[in-house]
């Protein structure tokens, strides 16, 4: 069942994609190892070009490294670790994309790398489906939508679920 | 529109005097006749009283009034202190300030009053009479009076003019002064009064009226009034002539006495020691927020003029970071408070378990002036209960079974705290049974969590209370629930940056200790090298700085030990630890930090410097990870993560262990 | 101009009630908060009236009363003294101290106002 409100938060899980009452829904499009990702826009607070980062030793591979980001330490998250993709070093076009999320009560910062930055679209819910359960190389749960645009198909991904793995598997607010 | 709201204000006094007149009682259970501990208890009902009505808190003003007539009585003589009364009294307290908070629940009042009349003899409250003024009968046409105020009356400031004025207001006034009262003139004490008034007053004036004019002089003065012609008899005016006495309370034989005030003593001494003043918590973490980002910027332009040949610039860069350390401290000490505040709120704790247990439990403080942080305070208090209800409930054994076994039938729990280092220790200990290691092991097999004939260090034994899930409670008491939350107490005092420990023997007691940082925001940091990364390690852990020689760095390859000044230390190598690639520097040098008992050297590339660290929370992503406790911004930007001294404690421990096993 | 009126409490809402009726009725306001601030805010200026609560520590009211009352630059100058009930006995004493007149608590602020324009005779 969609939710109906707009200005909401948007739950990160799979059951709730804050489609508006039109069956709409803003989001911010990216490339990403070869893929096209989306996330809604309310979550993204900024865009920025790569900042030096810091290594953390110990960290999972997804969020390894972080970045001071106007004078807040914000952890980087490489979702090509969640989807298995190559990780290639960082273009002329590379950015971060500085999102805030709430997770298990808490509000976070967290840096998304992405390869190239594309403008805020509008989705329709009509053009959207499940991933499907074969054929695709990714953990079915890392997958929210997928969504026709134009001629290309952009991955909402489950930031919680991808998430809660580095969170040691707390804080999934589901 | 100011916020102000006196209501507000009360509830904060309240709330303090409430305080105070708990620790007054409880002082009183040791010393039952100690009068000036009943008195200091009484003048804080007694303000309690006063001020509550002042402010619409009629129902806590109500209340107080029965409690503080009994304690009138203990006061007067005319009743005993006694164990009990002083016991309702503390429920009567805990009464009043659910009144005040505005949750009371009505049925327990009553319930505390019926067991106050119990407790005191006699009648619990005197009657409240309302008093009531003999009015004389108005008269119609108006009066003559002749009066003659008090010699001093100008001097204490009575405005004679003024009062003319006011009878004057009353009606159509002829005013005569008489100078026969007058002395002559060498006799004549400037600002002393001596002129009689003559005044004819016309009007339906009721006389009640005239009173009120000279209500402040009244007992002082001369006055003669009789009416001018007497009309028919008038009931008396509604107009009780109380004037402003609007609260129509019962006379009391005693006057409030003006004894020195010793249940403002301790408020004295604070006052005596320089005006306080009272600071909303939100805008000192708001100060400290500037304050810290103050730090980063200051050490971001040492550096720009560190790296500027430019003397001018550097002297001034020198001088702000100097004063940036001033505020820095300074801001520590805004947000200490003494653990005595702490201390202070178990008495009564201990007072009641021992009084539902049945035993006679004594509790000790000691380093009471100790200071740490005021939220770390705040947020010490729920583990510090628990672990205190652990201690009365299960740790110390009833009285007859104490001195069955040769102890001192009163049980003593000790409380004390003092500073070491950059942290504060505190410590609970009971001369209770200790814990029982059969009881333990047995549980924790019960649970799983060990397996039947496993061998565990006696350490690895007792640190399985801490573990979640587990109990050592025989029975389920509803006193400390299961005797549990050792794990949640522990998980608590970790994310304060602390650590616990505890230590028992059985038959004679358990103590724990727990270990604080003061404070939680900027520490003292020493910034390290190891590659290309940089890392601060808090200052007040480290022990010192040495060279690893390369004889030594060749004899200890691949080893957990190193010998430092012929002894042997553990030792991690960061660069290992961190994966950090590449070779290492030719001379490193050993950073051997300690959290007061052990030890552990920690080999690093180079040795920056010390500096000033603002801690930024790490992401919840890497809370995990275990080895860093923090992270902060170094003056050209880059993050540098804060080392996490216990846990790197903690893994050369293991690695010493498992080479001296291997 | 306006009167000036000191008020010695060491209750803070009791000062921050009496500062407030008294200053929505014009007066300016000055609070002291204990016996002995008060004989030193009176020493450094002095006001058309003192008023002051008898319980408070560092020195109470009266003790402020008769200290107040020893100077000569403070004769004429008009103390309320606030009881907390209608007690002969105390209003003696403080009369006796040197106290103008009083004020018995609890109070509603136009009780206030009505006693401090009494006394002031404005």
């Amino acid at each position: 069942m969609s939710a109906l409100s707009v200005d909401a938060e948007p739950s990160q899980s799979s059951a709730a994609i804050a489609w508006s009452a039109h069956g709409e829904l803003e989001v911010l499009s990216f490339d990403l190892g070869g893929e096209r990702f989306a996330i809604e826009a309310v979550l993204v607070r900024e865009i920025v070009d790569p900042l030096p980062e810091t290594r953390v030793p110990g960290a999972p591979a997804l969020v390894d490294r972080v970045v001071n980001h106007r004078g807040r330490i914000v952890p980087v998250a490489d979702l090509r670790a969640a989807f298995a993709m190559v990780a290639a070093p960082p273009g002329a076009e590379s950015r971060l994309v500085v999102v805030e999320l709430t997770l298990d009560d808490e509000t976070l910062l967290l840096a998304l790398r992405a390869d190239r930055v594309h403008e805020v679209v509008t989705l329709a819910e009509a053009s959207s489906e499940d991933a499907p359960s074969v054929g695709v190389r990714w953990p079915r749960a890392y997958v929210r939508r997928l969504v026709r645009w134009g001629d290309d198909v952009l991955v909402l991904p489950n930031l919680a679920a991808i998430l809660a793995r580095a969170l040691g598997g707390a804080g999934v607010s589901e | 529109m100011s916020a102000e709201d006196p209501a507000a204000a009360f509830r904060i006094e309240a709330r303090e005097l409430l305080d105070q007149v708990e620790q007054a009682l409880l002082d009183l259970t040791h010393r039952l006749d100690d009068l000036t501990l009943v008195d200091a208890v009484f003048r804080g009902l007694h303000t309690l009283k006063g001020s509550g009505a002042m402010f619409g808190f009629d129902a806590l003003a109500a209340f107080t009034h029965h409690i503080e007539s009994a304690f009138d009585r203990v006061r007067k003589g005319r009743a005993r202190a006694t164990l009990e009364l002083v016991a309702t009294v503390l429920a009567a307290r805990d009464h009043m300030r659910a009144l005040v908070e505005g949750d009371a629940v009505p049925r327990e009042g009553e319930a505390i009053l019926a067991r106050l009349a119990a407790a005191v003899d006699g009648p619990a409250a005197e009657p409240v009479v309302p008093t009531q003024s003999a009015v004389p009968m108005a008269s119609a046409a108006g009066w003559h009076l002749s009066f003659r105020l008090p010699r001093e009356a100008l001097v204490h400031g009575i405005n004679a003019l003024a009062l003319l004025d006011e009878l004057r207001a009353l009606g159509d006034c002829s005013l005569v002064g008489r100078r026969d009262t007058i002395p002559p003139l060498d006799q004549l004490a400037e600002r002393e009064c001596h002129v009689t008034w003559d005044v004819t007053l016309r009007g339906d004036v009721p006389r009640a009226a005239i009173d009120d004019v000279f209500l402040f002089v009244l007992d002082d003065m001369e006055l003669s009034v009789a009416p001018l012609a007497r009309l028919d008899p008038t009931s008396t005016a509604a107009e009780a002539g109380a004037g402003v006495d609007a609260a129509g309370e019962a006379g009391r034989a005693d006057a409030d006495r003006p004894a020195p005030d010793t249940f403002g003593a301790r408020q004295a001494a604070r006052v005596a020691q320089g005006e306080l003043v009272r600071v909303p918590a939100a805008r000192l973490d708001a100060l400290m927020d500037r304050v810290g980002e103050l730090v980063i910027a200051q050490s971001r332009l040492s550096q720009l003029a560190g790296d500027r040949h430019d003397l001018p610039l550097r002297s001034v860069a020198e001088e702000i970071e100097r004063l940036a350390a001033e505020l820095r401290d300074t801001m520590m000490l805004l947000r200490m408070v003494p653990v005595a505040s702490l201390f202070g709120r178990f008495r009564r704790l201990v007072h009641d378990l021992a009084r539902e247990t049945g035993k006679a439990i004594a509790l000790e403080t000691a380093g009471e002036s100790t200071e740490i942080d005021k939220s770390v305070g705040e947020r010490l208090f729920d583990p510090l209960v628990h672990i205190l209800r652990n201690a009365c409930d299960h740790g110390l054994e009833r009285p007859d079974e104490r001195v069955a076994l040769g102890k001192a039938a009163t049980g003593t729990v000790r409380l004390a705290a003092h500073q070491a280092g950059g942290a504060a220790m505190i410590t609970i200990s009971d001369d209770g049974r200790g814990v029982s290691r059969a009881r333990v092991r047995a549980k924790a097999e019960a649970s799983g969590l060990v397996a039947p004939g496993e061998v565990l260090t006696d350490a690895d034994l007792l640190a399985l209370i801490f573990h979640p899930g587990f109990s050592t409670a025989a029975t389920v008491t509803s006193l400390s629930g299961r005797g549990v939350g050792m794990d949640v107490v522990k998980r608590e005092i970790e994310r304060l940056r602390g650590t616990i420990e505890l230590v028992s023997t059985e038959g004679v007691g358990t103590t724990i200790t727990l270990r604080i940082p003061l404070t939680l925001a900027i520490i003292d940091g020493l910034l390290v090298r190891v590659g290309a990364a940089r890392y601060v390690i808090p200052l007040a852990a480290v022990e010192e700085c040495l060279e690893l020689s390369v004889e030594e760095d060749q004899r200890s390859l691949g080893r957990s030990l190193i010998t430092l000044r012929d002894r042997l230390v553990p030792f991690l190598r960061l660069r290992e630890l961190f994966a950090t690639g590449g070779e290492p520097d030719p001379y490193q040098k050993i950073v051997v930090v300690s959290t007061g008992r052990e030890r552990v050297g920690l080999a690093v590339d180079q040795i920056i410097g010390s500096h000033q660290t603002v801690v930024k929370a790490l992401s919840p992503f890497h809370r995990g990870v275990g080895t860093f406790s923090g992270a902060t911004i170094l003056g050209d930007g880059a993050v540098a993560l804060i080392l996490d001294v216990a846990q790197l404690v903690a893994r050369g421990q293991q690695a010493e262990a498992m080479e001296q096993a291997a | 101009m306006s009167a000036s009126i000191l008020t010695v409490d060491d209750s803070a809402s009791l000062r921050m009630a009496i500062r407030i009726a008294l200053t929505g009725a014009g007066y300016d306001v000055t609070e002291a908060c204990d016996g002995a601030d008060g004989l030193a805010k009176a020493a450094a200026t002095r006001f058309d009236l003192i008023v002051t609560d008898l319980n408070m520590p560092n020195m109470d009211g009266l003790s402020m009363i008769r200290a107040l009352r020893e100077q000569p630059a403070q004769a004429g100058v008009p103390i309320i003294f606030l009881s907390t009930e209608s007690d002969a006995e105390v209003k003696a004493q403080a009369k006796a101290a040197g106290a103008t007149g009083w004020l018995v608590k609890p109070f509603e602020p136009e009780q206030l106002i009505r006693v401090v324009q009494k006394v002031l005779g404005r």
